[in-house]
């Protein structure tokens, strides 16, 4: 074992015969619960997705038949496949970029010792309302608010800010912003949260020795708050970016992947063609697909906290 | 003297922003709740009117007199609580392996662990559906508090790693040498000082089982074992709609999470960390 | 089939049932026990999966029911209510892992899929087995022969018009033709600013605008999108006329904007609140508007035809359709409680309380109390031939969804109509 942490380190120096055997085991043990559910609840169904995706027709078809690569090959020659993974891309990386940035800024200003009390209680609570609805209310709620008739469209003209009332969601030009913007919303206050509790992490004497140095907050922001947050960030950007490849409910509710294919993302692609056209190999082939394009994104993940801690 | 001007103007500038970044997170959600004393079809009446004449509780009392929407409300809360409970505990156990040990297929569990999550859920449906129905785990809560710890314990775990993994290591090491074995230095070192990171991820655990449709509707039957938002979709029908309804019984919802969060955002508090470090 | 393929195919099922028994036995071992197999007492209990209980009066499906079981002592139904938008998902599903309840509810639009996964009975041989007659059964979905799915209520989409606002455009009576149609709905939209003529829904969560909003004018005038059960949509002149005539009324800003993110639901509430003057919608919705809006006056009549037509008139019709479970133990039990639900008298009180027209042809909706409208589109019904060409199609959600795509794009001008037509013909080859 190349152990490089302190604390295998540390404790192998200290107690070498109480580690020996319990705690060459131990590791293990700590982590089987964990390792049983994945591998029994997550994995299994994966293998049989990958198993449905080598096959023909399967579900639906009740002698389906192996057919290898096929799928695979039938799938990344359809142009719709692109045009949804280019849609997922612009949708995912919009708002992971900006969920990270209003979760930071929300986190910063109400983790602020210039507000506090009564009026930090009420804005903390409004500011993570977002999070606690469920994801068809919230796209019955957008539609509500984003309709030519809705309140949204109501005050922009009431204003002056447009001439006419614009169909937010059913626009090709504006449908796939107006899906971000409504997962935007939704999602920022998991960030938020979770930074807020990371910056409780970070030592106040980091900030004293910064201030005596002379930093302003700015720099202070970027010399102190920002590294300690790192590991932090990190993870919830590789997280946002998994999970909202798979937004599914907002888009689905809301536009149903028009105006003109505008808003298909990868995931309604898959839906439809599992429960559209009843193709579930074809939609398992789908799945598999971003599967491994994310198990990439997991392994360089892994590779760079692994490097992070050994630094 | 400059110093507090510039500090007043400091505060000025933050309750502005404050302010502004309120409107987009609660706008919305004041909609909502506007359109929850609405009639169905004022709903969608121009111009839009916060209050209008039809202002009315009939849609909380409808969802309140009912026992069976009383009922997903018990069992959302009953499944939500398990989900944050089991996860926390197996989350914690996983992460401080992953922060503190090094052993084989370490990084090979950490990769599946991440991986998993990215499959659509819509294709794991069938497959899932058929393990759990062949478990005996159909319409049982312990099929859907299941099926939730699975879901939530990748991200429990990745972000009690990196919160372990924030906590500096002399820690460990002082109670490992006053003699303390593993479980004690999870248990009595790094878990009282790393609950704002608890917090946050029991509240997310708590989000997504409070939340979750999909899973929640396939694998019950019953209104006895059905959830909060399986009910809310259940007044979206085919020709039958009741808007004011699925608004009420959304922030009807969301107010016992909110009181919790209310509760539990006092440990938000800077320094809390520090300080129990530095002891 | 070769022996290859078959050798590989049956290695395949054995792959995958290994996994699941494999997952099983893991699982089992951490402590969920199986569930209870059932007591062998004389009873039986039937699950039936429906969307209709949340759709009618509180209670209302629970009552007939009950009713069923005093008649029926040794038969108990358990009701399901799931969604109506994530029940053929669910359905599909639980089909999948031999879970589908004993009787289910079932939509035109999926009951193929099911036949194919192998899921459903052969009502047929229940009707044989119990010597039904089934002359009074009004329609009966099935397929080579075989019926699968039995329509129970059936909903017609009337013509609804608002009279203050076609008064104000200056129209007399709810129009008859297609040019006619297509003046007013103009005619309404300049005539006063924030309503338009006409309401088309083209989103493609639920893309049965196709059936309610476009190829309904082609049903309506006697034309069909079929020949021979095969899509023939290429120089179609019934699907081309009316795929222009909505497409002329998008363009020329006579129905309500952002149709293309519309849903079905969203029509009833914009005639509500008086933004539209026209919509093509099922009946079941004048709850919806006489709730809504107590003084609203309005008038339901029968969808414009072609100039000129003479035939008879087609009804766009969508049904709440039954079927049974091919796993079902208690077939028999099963098929007496469809029997139920298509009696005269039951059949008569199940699609009053639901607001659509019975399944049996004998059965009369009983008018008492009703809003007046009812009667009046019953009178259009009974003259009418009820029609929805997608009943029963494979993946029929996929043809609505690959029309309303290219529909949208002839709407954009990116596509001539013939162009598009041949388009959708390709994509609905595919699925045939």
């Amino acid at each position: 074992m190349t152990s490089s942490s302190p604390a295998a380190a540390i404790a192998t120096a200290t107690q070498p015969q109480r580690r020996s055997r319990r705690g060459r085991f131990e590791p293990y043990l700590l982590i089987a619960p964990t390792v049983l559910l994945v591998l029994g609840l997550m994995v299994v169904p994966i293998v049989i997705v990958i198993g449905y995706s080598l096959f023909d027709n399967v579900v639906t078809n009740q002698n389906p038949q192996f057919v290898g690569v096929a799928n695979y090959v039938a799938i990344l020659g359809n142009p719709a496949f692109w045009n949804a993974v280019g849609n997922t891309l612009i949708f995912t990386v919009i708002s992971v970029v900006i969920h990270l940035l209003i979760g930071i800024g929300f986190a910063l200003m109400l983790n602020s010792k210039l507000v506090h009390g009564l009026p930090r209680t009420i804005f903390r609570a409004i500011y993570i309302l977002p999070w606690i609805f469920t994801a068809s209310v919230v796209a019955v709620l957008w539609r509500l608010l984003l309709d030519p008739s809705g309140v949204i469209n109501y005050v922009l003209t009431t204003i002056g800010v447009l001439h006419q009332a614009v169909p937010w969601l059913a626009t090709p030009a504006t449908a796939l912003i107006s899906v971000t913007v409504i997962n935007i919303w939704s999602g920022y206050p998991f960030f938020m949260i979770s930074l807020l509790a990371g910056l409780q992490g970070v030592p106040s004497d980091l900030y004293e020795a910064a201030r005596v140095d002379g930093a302003g907050l700015v720099r202070q922001f970027f010399s102190v708050t920002l590294p300690a947050l790192r590991p932090i960030v990190y993870s919830m950007a590789l997280l946002d970016l998994l999970w909202t490849t798979q937004q599914f409910t907002l888009i689905w509710a809301t536009t149903g992947g028009g105006p003109i294919n505008h808003t298909e993302v990868v995931s309604t692609f898959t839906y439809k063609l599992a429960f559209n056209s009843y193709q579930f190999s074809m939609a398992s082939t789908s799945a598999v697909v971003i599967l491994v394009a994310s198990l990439f994104v997991a392994i360089f993940y892994v590779r760079q906290q692994k490097k992070a801690s050994q630094s | 003297m400059k110093a507090r001007t510039s500090r007043s103007i400091g505060r000025v500038l933050l309750y502005i922003g404050l302010s502004v970044g309120a409107v987009f997170a609660g706008f919305p959600v004041l909609w909502m709740l506007s359109s929850s004393f609405k009639s169905n079809a004022s709903i969608f009446a121009f111009p839009p009117k916060l209050i209008d004449g039809t202002f009315s509780l009939g849609a909380y009392l409808s969802v309140l007199t009912d026992s069976v929407k009383i009922g997903y409300f018990v069992n959302s809360y009953i499944v939500a609580i398990s989900v944050v409970i089991v996860t926390m505990v197996i989350a914690l156990l996983a992460a401080y392996v992953f922060s503190r040990f090094e052993f084989r297929f370490k990084s090979v569990i950490r990769v599946v662990i991440i991986g998993v999550q990215a499959v659509p859920p819509i294709t794991l449906l069938i497959p899932f559906f058929g393990i759990m129905v062949g478990l005996g785990l159909y319409n049982t809560y312990q099929g859907l508090i299941l099926t939730y710890v699975v879901f939530t314990l990748p991200y429990a775990i990745i972000m009690m790693t990196a919160y372990l993994d924030s906590l500096p290591r002399e820690l460990d090491e002082a109670a490992r040498v006053d003699g303390a074995g593993s479980m004690a230095v999870l248990w009595r070192v790094l878990v009282p000082v790393s609950v704002p990171g608890m917090v946050s991820v029991g509240l997310y655990t708590f989000m997504i089982s409070w939340n979750e449709y999909l899973f929640a509707l396939t694998l019950t039957q019953t209104d006895n074992r059905r959830t909060v938002p399986v009910g809310i979709q259940l007044l979206m029908g085919q020709n039958n709609y009741q808007w004011n309804q699925v608004m009420a019984m959304s922030i009807l919802g969301s107010i016992p999470v909110l009181v919790l969060f209310l509760i539990f955002q006092r440990y938000f508090i800077g320094g809390l960390a520090a300080g129990a470090v530095k002891s | 089939m070769s022996k290859e393929a078959r050798i590989s195919r049956r290695r395949g099922r054995w792959v995958f049932s290994a996994i699941a028994v494999a997952a099983s036995a893991a699982l089992t071992l951490t402590g969920c026990s199986g569930g209870g197999a059932s007591s062998a007492d004389q009873k039986v209990t039937l699950t039936f999966s429906q969307w209709w209980a949340p759709e009618m009066p509180k209670g209302a499906l629970q009552d007939i029911v009950n009713s069923f079981e005093k008649e029926h002592p040794n038969i108990t139904v358990k009701l399901i209510s799931a969604p109506f938008a994530s029940l053929q998902s669910q359905t599909i599903s639980q089909a999948a892992s031999g879970t589908l309840p004993d009787i289910v509810g079932l939509d035109g639009s999926w009951v193929n899929p099911l036949y194919k996964q192998g899921a459903l009975y052969n009502l047929s041989d229940a009707m044989k087995a119990a010597k039904y007659d089934d002359s009074e059964l009004a329609s009966q979905v099935g397929f080579s022969g075989d019926t699968y799915m039995i329509p129970v209520v059936n909903f017609v989409y009337p013509l609804f018009t608002n009279d203050q606002i076609l008064a104000k455009a200056g129209i007399s009576a709810p129009p008859t033709t297609w040019s006619e149609f297509s003046a007013d709905a103009k005619k309404i939209s300049q005539s006063e600013s924030g309503v338009s003529g006409w309401v088309v829904p083209l989103g493609t969560t639920n893309p049965n605008g196709v059936q309610n909003d476009i190829l309904s004018w082609a049903w309506a005038s006697g034309g069909t999108m079929l020949s021979n059960g095969k899509p023939d949509l290429t120089g179609n002149a019934d699907v081309s006329g009316a795929v222009n005539m909505v497409k002329d009324l998008v363009n020329s800003k006579a129905v309500l904007p952002g149709a293309n993110g519309l849903q079905e639901t969203d029509k009833v509430t914009n005639f509500v609140n008086g933004r539209v003057g026209m919509m093509i919608d099922s009946l079941a919705h004048v709850t919806t508007i006489t709730q809504g809006d107590p003084n609203l006056k309005f008038t339901v009549s029968a969808q414009p035809t072609k100039d000129g037509y003479t035939g008879t008139k087609g009804m766009l019709t969508a049904s709440w359709g039954i079927g049974i479970s091919a796993k079902t133990k208690h077939a028999t039990q099963a098929w007496q409680f469809i029997q139920y639900l298509m009696s005269k008298d039951t059949n008569s009180k199940l699609s009053t309380l639901a607001n659509g027209f019975p399944g049996n042809k004998t059965s009369t909706p009983d008018f008492t109390g009703a809003d007046p409208h009812f009667k009046t589109a019953f009178g259009i019904y009974q003259k009418s031939r009820p029609v929805n060409e997608f009943t029963g199609l494979p993946a029929a959600d996929q043809l609505m969804t690959s029309f309303l795509t290219e529909f949208q794009k002839a709407v954009a001008g990116q596509e001539s109509t013939p162009t598009m037509l041949k388009n959708v013909q390709a994509q609905w080859k595919k699925q045939f």
